[in-house]
């Protein structure tokens, strides 16, 4: 091989080097721009990653099989998976191959950047080259062809996105139009500029079969150069396109792997560690689908895809904060997201943002500890329920807020083994608490009781005549200060208590007393655990009918703790278990969950109806939930029986 | 005797017994057509009816009376298993009765088919179905009828009962934002006569605000004060539970004083509110009429009344709340609507 061009190099090249240099300079900016606007703790956490091995090899393989092989989309959708995969790996593997093509055979013009790109237009195949050309021409031109298979299938997608399984699709903006029709064009461009240049450059079974149908008709030296020209420009305004556009996700995706995996969160919705997460958003479009408020008239509007965009562009901030306040908190959208964007998280600290500088609110009803168990009513303080709540002024002690917020993790801590002494945990003292929701079925703590004496247990009932709320709610709503002083009263009680298993039937509790209680070596169940144990261990004994339950995946209780399995369990031992449509991570929210602080009653019911249709699909004869708020809603609305596991279970004891 | 009438009546309750009356003494003949074994609906029920204490039996009584009548067929325990329009006018409709199925058919349809009593159950906060001594306003009614307060009280001469208002109304939660109408004064009299049973009760009534609106409704409402002593907390009860002697505690706030309040009862009762009876959906989707989102049935006129849709008309609570006497005069509106209709004036109002 050899130059064909004297001084290899020619100015149509100019619109691709610019292109890269723009967004090469950019993207150091934007990186530095968000170190520095982290928390100098994550910074540090960010160093130590880098030198980590165990790390360094996990953040190798997630890039490898998210950013190239889209491993995720595949499991979920392989045709969309297949179109990702096909674009950004063959482009990956052009890149690599075209660079190894140019070390083998022009190893001086490696230094340039626009060498190995343009590599055809610049040499002359000479009769040396051997058989190493001809493999790299084979897998150029299969690599293309990949990419080009892949690009097809974007362009039937966003005419008719059904042909890749997805019933809705987001709407582009201009700007993500410019960039992908500019990305729609680099390679067939590419593939007409190389095929043009065939007799010189050489070429594979693509770009040599092209060369000879077209040549006849073109004399190659006149008409080569403009589609070089189009094919280097396409690529220079899809660079320039770039941070503009939603494809901005293919360098950031990479950098929020690497930030994520040295245990990186966001802590506010706007600069660090979010603005990756905004910037890694493909608008693909998944969480619309997935997310329930689809079934509300113009509830698709609040899809995740949306309220990123908004972050991201700075849209209005009314809608932004409509969208933030709307959303269910149901994390649906967050399991169904390839990339992992914690979108919910940042609602949440969209939400708080409206507390900063907010003074503190006086909790009146947040008794002392001497007062306890009070002897008032316990809903207070739970801002969703401000129709059954208390409001109560003054006359108890007010609860200092010294406490900081530890904030929501998005992983459950890791408690100690519930494997080791499986054995004897039931002979444990444990105390059970309720929680505001369960005070309102009563049926579920009335079962509750019944299961501890059946089974013998120590037990002590932490809320039975009124306790406090766990905190959540205030914290859905983004008010972590408030719920930090709840939290610091409970423990006290509990730690008080001498049990050594606290029991909760409620997810909404469960999920904060596992992320944001410190309660030592006292062991946190929820009640489908503690019951399942239960019967498993031998200390209850139920009966089996020939019902078919249905059982309903809490939000909270499946995709906040990951409890899938127990109450299955549970139910297949009084029943049988008949599986909604949508089921485990896919769950459909039951509507009326405390994360919306917006959506209207009627507005919810629509969200009801589709979560009841689901479970109607194995025709069950009862529909049985483990949330104490499930059951109110689905109460309201279902033709069927509705009722919680631990009331399943009572009215199965044989003991 | 022929299946062929002027009119079919859905529902022998106060609405459908009277337009029944109403209509046979126009010379009309009618088919009047009752689900349950015996005619009178939701008065079967009742044991004293507001604002004078009458007995819903007289009352009954008067008005099976007055359906006997060579113009009106009765048939209980009757199934509708389909009703639609017929070729050309009228309807038909097919029916299971004690005697088999049988066809029916006729000019007119009048759609009396009343209220569906809201399932206290579902509002589980309150503990019925759960506890034993929360009862609902049918449930006091029933044991007033059969002299049996005593089932649930006991032997206590000095009882406390609580009446909890608005329970599956006005309350987006349980998907029913209407006000019921019925019960505030249902309440009140029945606070009445617990304190007539049991002199020395302490009674109570939560209430949101009171609705006491109809002729006489206020002079209840200051007699219960004045004469009974009864106490009226304006507040919502936010939670009920069980004491270890399986009393009921009962929180509220008293959202007058600010304060709130704990109270152990001996029986309480949640006044069920009027619901849509969910037939009339299944009736109306047949005949091309429609539903509220509240569930009753539509008006086609906000101030005339009746329903959209040629030779069918509405009486009684099937299209919202309503007292007896407010049912009754809708019935008779309706029988001279219908009478107009078949002597051919199509205007419905
Ligand atoms: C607790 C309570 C207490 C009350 N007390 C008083 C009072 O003291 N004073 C007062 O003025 N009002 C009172 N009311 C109101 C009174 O009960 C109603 O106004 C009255 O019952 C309404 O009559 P209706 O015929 O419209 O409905 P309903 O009484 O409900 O009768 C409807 C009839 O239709 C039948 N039906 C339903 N569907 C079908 C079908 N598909 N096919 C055939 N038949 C069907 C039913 O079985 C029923 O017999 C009270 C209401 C409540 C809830
Ligand atoms: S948030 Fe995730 S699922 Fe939704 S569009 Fe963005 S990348 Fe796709
Ligand atoms: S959390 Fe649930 S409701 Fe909110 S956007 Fe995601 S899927 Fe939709
Ligand atoms: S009548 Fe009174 S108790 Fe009944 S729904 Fe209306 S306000 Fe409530």
């Amino acid at each position: 091989m050899e130059d064909r061009i004297p001084g290899g190099y020619d100015n149509f090249v100019i619109p691709f080097l610019a292109g890269m240099a723009f967004i090469l300079a950019y993207c150091i900016a934007k990186l530095i721009g968000i170190i520095m606007h982290m928390p100098s703790d994550d910074r540090k956490k960010l160093l130590l990653s880098l030198v980590n091995p165990r790390i360094i090899a996990k953040n190798i393989a997630d890039i490898f099989s998210d950013c190239l092989l889209h491993v995720k989309i595949f499991r979920k959708n392989p045709k969309l998976g297949y179109m990702h995969m096909s674009i950004a790996f063959g482009w990956f593997m052009l890149i690599v191959i075209g660079h190894m093509e140019v070390a083998e055979f022009m190893p001086e013009k490696l230094h340039t950047f626009y060498y190995p790109i343009f590599f055809n237009y610049f040499v002359l195949k000479t009769a040396d080259s051997g058989t190493a050309l001809a493999v790299y021409e084979f897998l150029m031109d299969f690599f293309l062809l990949m990419v080009l298979s892949g690009v097809g299938i974007a362009v039937f997608k966003r005419f008719r996105s059904s042909i890749v399984g997805m019933k809705r699709t987001t709407r582009p903006l201009t700007r993500d139009r410019i960039a992908m029709y500019a990305l729609w064009a680099i390679f067939p461009l590419r593939l007409i500029a190389e095929a043009s240049v065939a007799g010189t450059g050489g070429g594979g079974f693509l770009a040599m079969s092209i060369y000879k149908a077209i040549s006849p008709l073109m004399p190659e030296s006149a008409n080569v150069l403009p589609i070089w020209w189009a094919y280097s420009i396409s690529l220079g305004i899809f660079f320039f396109m770039l941070p503009y556009s939603r494809y901005m996700h293919i360098p950031t995706e990479a950098v929020l792997i690497m930030f994520r995996n040295a245990g990186i969160r966001a802590t506010n919705a706007e600069t660090g560690f979010s603005l990756l997460e905004q910037y890694s958003c493909s608008t693909c479009g998944m969480c619309i689908d997935a997310c329930p408020m689809t079934n509300i008239a113009e509830g698709e509007k609040n899809a995740s895809v949306y309220f990123i965009r908004n972050l991201r562009y700075g849209g209005g901030k009314s809608s932004t904060k409509s969208i933030a306040n709307a959303c269910l908190m149901c994390n649906k959208c967050v399991a169904a997201c390839p990339v992992g964007i914690n979108s919910c998280e940042l609602k949440r600290r969209y939400r708080s943002a409206d507390y900063d500088g907010m003074p503190a609110r006086q909790y009146g009803f947040v008794p002392s500890m001497e007062t306890h168990p009070a002897t008032i009513g316990n809903t207070a303080g739970n801002p969703c329920m401000e129709d059954h709540g208390n409001r109560i002024s003054a006359s108890y002690a007010i609860a200092g807020t010294k406490g900081q917020s530890r904030g929501v993790d998005s992983k459950p801590h890791k408690t100690a083994s519930c494997k080791q002494n499986e054995d004897n945990v039931y002979n444990k003292k444990a105390i059970y608490f309720s929680g505001c929701m369960t005070q309102l079925t009563p049926s579920v703590s009335r079962s509750m009781e019944r299961i501890f004496k059946a089974a013998g247990i120590d037990y002590s009932y932490m809320d039975r005549d009124g306790g406090l709320c766990c905190g959540r709610p205030l914290m859905l709503a983004g008010n972590d200060r408030d719920a930090a002083s709840l939290i610091e009263k409970n423990t006290g009680i509990i730690e008080t208590s001498g049990a050594e298993i606290l029991v909760l039937s409620c997810p909404i509790c469960y999920k904060v007393f596992k992320e944001n209680y410190r309660l030592g070596n006292i062991r946190i169940m929820h009640h489908t655990e503690y019951i399942n144990g239960l019967i498993e261990s031998g200390r209850i004994k139920i009966r089996r009918t020939d019902e078919k339950l249905a059982y309903h995946d809490p939000c909270e209780l499946g995709r906040g703790c990951g409890i899938y399995d127990e109450p299955r369990k549970i139910i297949s031992a009084a029943g049988h278990l008949a599986e909604a449509s949508e089921n485990r991570e896919s769950s459909i929210c039951c509507g009326g969950s405390l994360g919306s602080i917006t959506l209207t009653y009627d507005q919810r019911s629509k969200v009801t109806q589709a979560a009841l249709e689901s479970l109607a699909c194995g025709s069950p004869d009862r529909i049985v939930t483990a949330c104490p708020l499930c059951l109110k809603t689905f109460g309201t609305y279902s033709a069927l029986p509705v009722e919680d596991i631990a009331f399943t279970v009572a009215r199965s004891l044989e003991n | 005797m022929d299946n062929n009438y002027n009119t079919i009546i859905i529902g022998a309750g106060p609405a459908g017994m009277e337009a029944a009356y109403r209509l046979s003494v126009f010379g009309i003949r009618t088919c009047l057509l009752e689900k349950e074994a015996e005619t009178g609906g939701h008065l079967l029920k009742w044991d004293r009816i507001f604002p004078e204490g009458r007995k819903a039996s007289e009352i009954l009584g008067f008005m099976r009376k007055r359906i006997e009548s060579g113009n009106i067929t009765t048939i209980t325990s009757a199934r509708i298993d389909s009703i639609r329009k017929k070729a050309g006018n009228g309807y038909e409709a097919e029916l299971a009765t004690n005697e088999g199925k049988k066809t029916i058919t006729a000019d007119t349809i009048l759609i009396a088919c009343g209220f569906k009593l809201f399932n206290a159950a579902k509002k589980e906060e309150y503990g019925y179905g759960i506890y034993n001594r929360v009862i609902t306003n049918a449930d006091l009614e029933n044991l007033f009828k059969t002299n049996s307060t005593g089932s649930i009280i006991g032997e206590n001469r000095t009882p406390a009962v609580g009446f909890v208002h608005c329970v599956g109304s006005r309350d987006e939660k349980a998907g029913n934002r209407h006000c019921s109408k019925v019960c505030c004064a249902t309440a009140v009299k029945q606070a009445m006569e617990i304190k007539e049973a049991y002199p020395q009760a302490t009674v109570y009534c939560f209430y949101m605000d009171l609705r006491m609106f109809g002729r006489h409704y206020e002079d209840m409402y200051l007699e219960a004060q004045q004469k009974y002593g009864i106490r009226f907390i304006r507040g919502r009860v936010s939670e009920v539970s069980e004491d270890c002697n399986e009393r009921i505690v009962a929180k509220a706030e008293d959202t007058l004083s600010g304060k709130p309040v704990k109270i152990t009862l001996d029986m309480l009762v949640l006044m069920s509110g009027i619901a849509c009876n969910p037939d009339s959906g299944k009736i109306t989707g047949s005949l091309s009429i429609e539903n509220d989102s509240d569930g009753f049935i539509k008006y086609a006129d906000s101030i005339f009344g009746q329903v959209k849709g040629p030779g069918i008309f509405t009486a009684g609570t099937c299209t919202g709340p309503k007292t007896l006497p407010e049912t009754i005069n809708e019935a008779g509106e309706a029988a001279a609507v219908i009478y107009g209709y078949l002597k051919g004036n199509s205007n419905n109002f």
